[in-house]
């Protein structure tokens, strides 16, 4: 015999289900693929390494005062003459891999987020302009654009940092500038939809200032595709930033990223010490296709026209 | 019948196994590292002068040991001290059918100081020399002072023939001009694709074993490594140090080994007072250069393993070095030994100096120019930063490097303050070092052009004047190994570190007479 109480209880518990917020339905949505969540959990363990890895790293790789040359290209499992256990072995400078690559990490992620961040919120905000104003502003900026976006960005980030210069700061700025551009041509052609839609029509009617529209009105629902953009954009950078390393350009080789690791066993991918480059090139690879299977997801979700 | 079958087979045996021989007319070299123009006398640098060897001869020939042999002068002689004779060799012809002489030679020595274009000139062995001409094949030098250095200055400079009068680099680099006596003759050079040359059967000296040579540059050493296995190519030079171990035991390859004339050592800013890539131990700007002071120039060189440096770094493939040149060349030292690693007594010599917790330095080298450079600079830094001295070692390609950290007097001194580099010695003997790395800045007297740290000493500039204008060879051998000891030893001016090992790979039955001068020459491969 049921009780009242008890009948309505799974009733209530349904229709709270039902209450789809529009984030909670992207939530759903998202997490309707394995590989996609797998990706996600992967992504989020890779970020809480980067972010904690001073706590989590077994040795500072950086501290030149603690890496020893005596140490130098020793294969995984070895004990050290202090009695640290190289889990995965040491590079050819005496630092531990698994501490290195974990420090890599966090200059590979950090640089390609913080690049991705910036150059979105430049070329947004450029890309929003040019859609809005229209004419000689619009010609003026595409054209700059479109100038930039012909130049492989893989060069131009070379000449870049020729003139800038070693550091994190400095690869950062360069990849900002060889990336702004495709954020703005994204931004541009979504805003160009948007911007004949009524309610930008009511908005500009009402008088509302140009710099409100833009980014109240505008920017909102031009986000989606950015979005998507900015995730894939991230992992190019992370590669864009690897390669930089490994031909030598970018960071110092006293705090190496993980590209930089990989260029430097790959002097001894001949000689059988495959681990130097191995293990670095696995967690490169990781981070990319985590990033890369959660950027494909997004789209598919955020796409309209592939509602299902 | 049967005897018959017998004789084909074995006729056919015959031709297989003789097979090889007629095929090897053609040697394939993975190369390193490419020239940056065929033009002889356009950039004094070993890539350059290792290809212009092929095509161009000299009036002295120095070997694999750099011992000189007569070229295209036959015989030289001091007539008096301050004149010398070259007589030339007879019936020589270009590559292009022209005939060699006098004039020739007369050219070439003013070109090779007078470059328009060059990027490092031949002027250190041509300046302050009148060479005039007595007949078609007699040359007279003549300097202010004695200079028994003459042979050797003159056997780095190659003979040109003065039919290609303003002809420069462009004409040389497309095969234009590239009209030498040497024992090749250019076919072609693509730039970072192959150089190809055919052997010139009018050479006057022996002839070479290989009819074409083709020389391929391959940058990264792996990939010339793995092109050598793989049979692309017969012979490489720059073997990693890493390979050496596992590649003698492949039976299919064969290494040639030899210490060469290069030593690897360090700069210090001695001239600077606020040198911008060092600070206080907190991170302040200094006071004063901490480099000025010969002991902390001396606790840099103890705080250094190079015992460590050459076991771990390079493999067991290089020198420890205490001076310039290694055992067994003329000039050496016989006081100066390699410093002790003794990090204790430099921490104390460190607190001496009034730097007890040490400063901040950047160690600037580059990462594509010597062997395993990028990573000796990385093993310095940990050594200095453990006596207190933080290091950041920061490493970048050479073309980079060199440009600003070229010294150019004390108006423009190198922009680095702390660096690594190498200095192979073409004359065979201390000269060539102390007066560039060591002697007083003096364009004129063309000294101290590579003293990127502005040291300078003028006990010792006196002592190398001396020596140079000493023709004894005994008294100049000691003069030379005095001025070492003072600046070396005693003033610290640079850090030693090691002579380099060179190791060239063939394929099997090939053999290679390791230079001392580093360069790879394909008429010294030879099928044994």
């Amino acid at each position: 015999m049921n009780t009242i109480a008890e009948q309505v209880a799974p009733i209530a518990a349904a229709s709270e289900v039902k209450v789809e917020t529009p984030f909670r339905r992207f939530c759903t949505a998202f997490l309707d693929s394995k590989v996609a969540t797998t990706a996600l959990i992967v992504l989020g363990i890779l970020i809480f390494m980067a972010l904690f890895a001073p706590l989590i790293s077994p040795t500072n790789p950086y501290d030149l005062a603690v890496v020893s040359i005596l140490d130098s290209k020793m294969p995984p499992g070895t004990k050290s003459l202090d009695g640290v256990t190289f889990l995965l072995g040491t590079d050819g400078a005496g630092r531990d891999l698994v501490s290195a690559m974990i420090y890599g990490l966090r200059i590979s992620l950090g640089v390609g987020v913080m690049s991705g961040i910036f150059a979105m919120a430049i070329g947004a905000t450029v890309g929003l302009i040019a859609a809005y104003f229209g004419g000689r502003t619009e010609n003026i900026i595409m054209r700059i654009v479109d100038i930039q976006l012909s130049f492989p960005a893989i060069l131009v980030a070379l000449i870049l940092l020729a003139i800038l210069g070693k550091g994190v700061d400095k690869i950062t700025i360069a990849l900002i500038i060889v990336q702004w551009a495709y954020y703005a041509r994204t931004v541009r052609g979504s805003a160009l939809v948007e911007r004949n839609k009524e309610y930008i029509e009511a908005a500009t009617c009402l008088a509302i200032g140009h710099r409100r529209i833009l980014f109240r009105h505008l920017l909102p629902n031009c986000l989606p595709p950015l979005i998507v953009v900015g995730t894939i954009q991230t992992a190019h950078a992370i590669s864009l930033e690897a390669t930089l390393s490994f031909l030598g350009v970018g960071l110092p080789v006293s705090e190496p990223s993980l590209g930089l690791l990989i260029s430097n066993g790959f002097d001894y991918m001949l000689s059988g010490k495959y681990w130097i480059s191995f293990f670095p090139g696995i967690a490169l690879l990781i981070t990319i296709v985590s990033i890369n299977l959660v950027g494909d997801q997004l789209r598919d979700v955020l796409n309209p026209r592939l509602d299902r | 019948m049967q005897i018959r079958k017998t004789l084909v087979l074995a006729a056919a045996a015959a031709a297989v196994s003789f097979a090889p021989q007629a095929y090897a007319q053609t040697l394939t070299i993975g190369l390193g590292t490419e020239p940056t123009s065929i033009d002889p006398h356009y950039h004094n640098l070993g890539p350059n002068n290792q290809i212009a060897q092929h095509f161009f001869s000299r009036l002295i020939e120095q070997d694999h040991k750099q011992n000189l042999s007569p070229g295209l002068a036959t015989s030289w002689k001091a007539t008096d001290d301050t004149t010398w004779e070259f007589k030339l060799r007879k019936g020589v012809k270009f590559h292009d059918g022209s005939d060699f002489n006098a004039d020739d030679v007369l050219f070439s020595m003013h070109r090779g100081g007078n470059h328009p274009n060059a990027k490092s000139s031949f002027g250190l062995y041509t300046k302050g020399k009148t060479f005039t001409k007595v007949d078609d094949y007699t040359v007279r030098v003549t300097t202010a002072k004695p200079y028994p250095l003459m042979p050797v200055d003159l056997s780095s400079v190659h003979i040109v023939s003065d039919q290609e009068k303003d002809k420069w680099e462009g004409e040389y680099n497309n095969g234009k001009s590239a009209h030498g006596t040497g024992p090749y003759k250019l076919v072609k050079w693509v730039k970072g694709e192959v150089l190809e040359m055919v052997r010139y059967d009018g050479y006057h000296g022996a002839k070479p074993h290989w009819k074409r040579v083709v020389i391929k540059p391959i940058n990264s050493a792996p990939s010339r490594l793995a092109a050598l296995l793989s049979g692309d190519v017969d012979f490489i030079d720059q073997v990693p140090t890493v390979d050496i171990a596992r590649l003698k035991k492949n039976a299919k390859v064969e290494l040639s080994q030899g210490v060469s004339n290069r030593i690897i050592y360090l700069h210090m800013d001695q001239y600077r007072d606020n040198p911008q890539y060092m600070k206080s131990h907190d991170g302040k700007p200094l006071t004063k250069n901490p480099m000025k002071d010969v002991r902390v120039r001396k606790a840099i060189s103890m705080a250094i393993s190079r015992d460590l440096i050459v076991d771990r770094v390079m493999e067991g493939v290089a020198i420890p070095a205490g001076q310039l040149l290694p055992e067994g060349f003329f000039g050496r030292s016989s006081k100066l030994m390699v410093q002790k690693y003794d990090p204790e007594g430099a921490k104390k010599l460190l607190a001496e100096a009034g730097y007890p917790n040490g400063f901040q330095a950047t160690l600037h080298g580059p990462n594509n120019r010597y062997i395993n450079d990028a990573k000796i600079v990385e093993a310095i830094a940990q050594m200095l930063t453990r006596i207190g001295i933080k290091t950041t070692p920061d490493t970048m390609p050479k073309s980079v490097f060199f440009k600003r950290g070229k010294n150019k007097g004390p108006a423009k001194p190198a922009e680095w303050n702390f660096q690594l580099v190498g200095w192979g010695s073409s004359t065979g003997e201390p000269s060539s070092p102390l007066r560039s790395l060591l002697g007083t800045y003096d364009k004129t007297k063309g000294w101290g052009s590579s003293n990127r740290g502005l040291h300078s000493n003028p006990v010792m500039d006196k002592i190398l004047d001396e020596a140079l204008a000493t023709v004894d060879d005994t008294k100049r051998a000691a003069l030379l190994a005095k001025a070492t000891e003072i600046g070396v030893g005693e003033d610290q001016g640079i850090v030693p570190l090691h002579y380099q090992v060179n190791t060239w790979a063939g394929k099997k039955g090939l053999t290679f007479k390791a230079r001392t001068d580093e360069r790879t020459v394909a008429y010294d491969v030879v099928p044994n």
